[in-house]
């Protein structure tokens, strides 16, 4: 059997679900436009001078930053997905000879190629899109011309998300192969969890008095090391969360459990208890991208309302918060096409028991109201939580701009709002894989 | 005896494949009735139409209750989906159970379907696993049961809501033989024991032996009817 014809088969094959086909290449669409849009942000800033040309050039880093995390998740699911479809695969292509190795690197190939044309379309709409981004005023006056990054920007920005893919697909196969499905026994012992609060408390503790001594960092390196010491700080924190997350959305799990009536409600909260740290992957990224704007929401209004005579910091209050706006709504732009991502993947992974609950009796709407809610209920925790703890924080501050200026606060909100929507839509467009595969009815395996 | 479950000349294609040519059977409350014959024979093509999950190009599935009869072929999609949930209780090879739930959600999950409170259901759940043996599984994980110990959830889950007729297509054609007796003795007294029908499709002469009657079949049709304890066939369907 030659490459070539297994190529044809695989062609084939994957016509049957073009959902699985279609998710990935929109989602490597999106992320290619988001990051190169943001990039030409970089650029633009970067062509700032004036008082406060040294924080826009620090912000706009810091926006690259925040969305490096929804980006790399996105693959992350993206490779996960093509997983799953070289799984349901590979016994039919074994049978026809092929080896387990050869059947893996073709699946490589296949999503590295969909990320591609996905990639590729994504840059294509950049350039529709950057026109649009130009309008946005930054500093006073429009970005315009000064939005588009070198041509270079646009192929760098292609390859590295296609190799991204690549990389992530691979590992995402590896995974697979070595982690045997079943029940996850593994516990953490009483002392790993008390030397973990300990560390936590250690590096935050770390961050913070990294953060607050920044003339010192400045005064002693400048700028790249006060930009060094920011991203050191910040992932500091997103390591923080990766483990405080997971517990938190583990304690909300078990009250879910516990006050589950319905069965969409049982299944949610077991299906989230079964794996929190998988729940908290898809939608931990907007843990601190809801933070970060809240924060910042509550103190450009803040500003705002302190009535700072100085024009300059005026439009840079104004400026940022564009930016968090646009941030926002990017970072859940990305969480949208993960989790439609993921869920296309989770759905051909239980096929056979979708299609046994649908004969037993169990409305599809029950089944994907399981599914939606272990989606959207820990990513409202999320987001919800890490807005009121940003609020938290400020306080007083919170207290003050709501009262006097309620107007700045009501546009984060409504981003959230809107972004929330973003994901449950990510969730509506992976209904209709479930309902073809539960009424088009499985053939069994006897 | 009073019928329960009634088939008339089904028929039933996909596309060109002819899987139901001309079935008829009947089968009475308290009755066993194992179907047999080689793989493709549409052996569960036809579980699948007479519990609603496939409809008939021809023929009708009568079902008897409350005095009156329903035609499953007439009925909609979500009709024969409330009918599956409350009069129907079904087994398959594989348990196809809920993995991220416990033994015990698993078996209370048919009755929250219909509406039941979940203390309820689970009290319910954990009576029935207890009478198959398995009550000290009721809070344990599919992943740490045996496979016969799943089956018996499934036919734990299979009763919960008091079906009239279980359907079980291969339940034992996972399991070594003396469990898969096992499993045929729970599965038997949870539904003909407590008056249900039993309808079971099996590879395995020793399961279709301990079943009222066995049916088998050939190319979408019934060619002989074997009724336990009589020792000539009963003679073909059509
Ligand atoms: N959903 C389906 N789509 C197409 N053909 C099917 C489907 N289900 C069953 N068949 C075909 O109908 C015939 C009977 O199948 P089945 O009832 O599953 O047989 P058995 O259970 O006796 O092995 C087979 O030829 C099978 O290929
Ligand atoms: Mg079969």
């Amino acid at each position: 059997m030659t490459v070539l014809t297994l190529a044809r088969l695989f062609a084939r094959r994957s016509g049957g679900d073009a959902a699985t086909v279609l998710l990935p290449a929109v989602a490597f669409a999106v992320v290619t436009m988001c990051t190169t849009v943001v990039v030409g942000g970089v650029f633009a800033f970067f062509t700032l001078d004036g008082p406060n040309g040294t924080t826009y050039r620090f912000l706009a880093l810091l926006a690259l930053v925040l969305l490096v995390v929804p980006l790399v998740s996105l693959s992350g699911a993206a490779a996960r997905l093509s997983a799953r479809r070289r799984d349901t695969r590979l016994s039919s292509l074994r049978l026809l000879g092929a080896s387990s190795a050869l059947v893996s690197a073709l699946t490589v190939l296949e999503s590295t190629a969909v990320a591609f044309v996905g990639a590729a379309a994504g840059a294509a709409a950049s350039l529709a899109a950057l026109p649009l981004f130009g309008l946005l005023h930054f500093d006073g006056r429009p970005l315009g011309g000064a939005i588009w990054p070198p041509v270079w920007v646009f192929f760098a920005v292609v390859v590295t998300i296609v190799a991204l893919s690549a990389i992530s697909a691979a590992v995402g196969l590896r995974a697979v192969v070595l982690t045997p499905l079943g029940v996850r026994t593994r516990v953490v012992s009483p002392r790993a969890r008390w030397i973990r609060a300990l560390v936590v408390v250690l590096v935050l503790a770390a961050a913070v008095a990294a953060t607050s001594s920044l003339d010192s960092f400045a005064q002693i390196g400048g700028l790249i090391a006060v930009i060094a010491v920011l991203l050191a700080a910040f992932a500091a924190v997103l390591g923080v969360l990766g483990v405080v997350g997971p517990l938190v959305l583990k304690g909300f799990g078990r009250r879910w459990l516990k006050r589950a009536e319905r069965p969409a409600q049982l299944i949610a909260a077991r299906g989230v208890l079964d794996d929190v740290k998988a729940a908290w992957r898809q939608v931990g990224s907007l843990a601190m991208v809801s933070f970060v704007a809240v924060f910042t929401g509550i103190g450009v209004a803040f500003t705002q309302t302190t009535g700072s005579n100085d024009p300059a910091t005026r439009l840079l209050a104004t400026d940022i918060r564009t930016g968090v706006v646009l941030t926002l709504v990017m970072s859940f732009a990305m969480v949208a096409c993960a989790v439609g991502v993921n869920q296309a993947a989770a759905i051909l992974d239980r096929r056979a028991l979708y299609a046994s609950l649908d004969r037993i009796g169990m409305p599809v709407d029950v089944m994907d109201a399981a599914r939606r809610r272990a989606v959207m209920a820990p990513l409202l925790v999320v987001t919800i939580g890490s807005a009121l703890a940003a609020a938290l924080v400020l306080f007083p501050l919170t207290g003050y701009t709501l009262l006097l200026r309620p107007a700045g606060l009501a546009i984060i909100a409504a981003c959230l709002a809107c972004g929330i929507g973003l994901v449950r839509l990510g969730l509506a467009v992976t209904r209709p894989v479930l309902v073809r595969l539960v009424t088009a009815g499985v053939v069994d395996p006897t | 005896m009073q019928n329960l479950i009634e088939a008339r000349s089904l028929f039933k294609d996909f596309g060109t494949t002819r899987a139901l040519r001309g079935v008829d059977l009947a089968v009475a409350a308290g009755e066993s009735v194992a179907v047999m014959g080689p793989s493709g024979c549409g052996k569960t093509t036809l579980l699948h139409t007479l519990a609603g999950i496939e409809l008939p190009g021809a023929g009708q599935v009568l079902l008897h209750r409350d005095g009156g009869a329903v035609d499953v072929a007439a009925l909609n999609d979500r009709q024969r989906s409330e009918l599956r949930r409350t009069a129907f209780g079904f087994v398959f090879q594989q348990g196809l159970l809920l993995p991220e739930l416990t033994a015990g959600e698993n078996v209370a999950l048919p009755l929250l379907l219909i509406g039941r409170a979940r203390a309820d259901a689970e009290a319910e759940a954990s009576r029935l696993l207890a009478a198959l043996g398995i009550g000290d599984k009721a809070a344990a994980r599919l992943g740490e049961l045996s496979g016969g110990q799943q089956q018996r959830v499934a036919i734990a889950r299979a009763q919960a809501v008091q079906p009239s007729v279980v359907f079980a297509d291969e339940p034992t054609g996972a399991l070594d033989s003396a469990t898969s007796a096992e499993v045929m003795t729970a599965l038997l007294a949870s539904t003909v024991g407590a008056g249900r029908a039993l309808i079971v499709v099996t590879h395995d002469a020793g399961v279709a032996a301990r079943c009222d009657r066995t049916l088998h079949m050939r190319d979408g049709v019934i060619v002989e009817t074997a009724v336990r304890g009589s020792a000539a066939a009963a003679g073909a369907a059509s």
